[in-house]
């Protein structure tokens, strides 16, 4: 299966467009997206200040709700990204 | 209406004063607040040329209206509120963040003020990148949303 990510701040380094298409065993949950984000880091931006992220970031549904770990995800399901948040 | 919440795209608009003082602005009021943050010019003893900020527009709004609310409902039903968020690319100077408030008296004028900036701060999905004069940027770090059971 395939989700499509939604990129927002630091994370958008991972893509030159503002998502990022993910390939997923069926039947994953967002605990699973962050091992695949892990991989991706360690691989390609090793160098970049994004080690913490996929620990540190949540994620939201369609419904621009955060979801948890377990939360199982659908094929082609659109969920964003939200790195740690400093406005103002 | 007595909230007024808006994320501005500041290449395209300006964050004005003169309209949240209008908005605000009631004879049941004694009071007015109002908050302005800036992009200033050092960081860190970096020298900062410009910000931009990134958002996720739609919880951005259902957060500036959730906080509004709560700020009334916390110290005064009656008050008046503004909030106005900047999006995009914004030199030094530009106002980032206005925050008006109209109440019926100094002290929760001043209370809603301040409780909004740091919900804002803690609540909405808004992220800074910095612009530096050697060139370089940086996303800036923040405060995680991830449910903190998880960490």
């Amino acid at each position: 299966m395939e989700i499509q990510l939604k990129l927002y701040g630091s994370s958008k380094v991972l893509s030159d467009k503002d998502t990022l298409n993910i390939q997923l065993p069926n039947n994953s949950n967002i605990e699973k997206v962050r091992d695949i984000l892990t991989k991706i880091i360690s691989e390609k931006y090793s160098k970049s200040n994004l080690k913490n992220l996929p620990k540190t970031a949540a994620f939201f549904s369609e419904k621009d709700e955060v979801v948890n770990d377990n939360y199982k995800l659908k094929d082609k399901e659109f969920i964003s990204i939200i790195p740690p948040i400093g406005g103002g | 209406m007595s909230i007024h919440t808006a994320l501005v795209k500041i290449e395209e608009e300006k964050i004005s004063s003169e309209k949240a003082k209008k908005f605000i602005v009631s004879e049941k009021n004694g009071a007015e607040s109002i908050f302005i943050g800036r992009v200033r010019n050092e960081n860190s003893g970096k020298k900062v040329t410009a910000v931009t900020y990134d958002a996720h527009d739609q919880a951005v709004i259902k957060s500036f209206q959730s906080i509004c609310n709560d700020a009334k409902n916390k110290f005064d039903k009656h008050a008046k509120i503004f909030l106005e968020h900047a999006k995009g690319y914004a030199p030094v100077g530009e106002i980032s963040i206005l925050i008006a408030v109209g109440s019926g008296h100094r002290d929760e004028a001043f209370k809603i003020c301040r409780y909004i900036l740091e919900e804002v701060k803690h609540q909405s999905p808004i992220w800074k990148k910095e612009h530096y004069a050697d060139g370089k940027e940086e996303w800036l770090p923040g405060h995680s949303l991830r449910p903190k059971k998880e960490i």
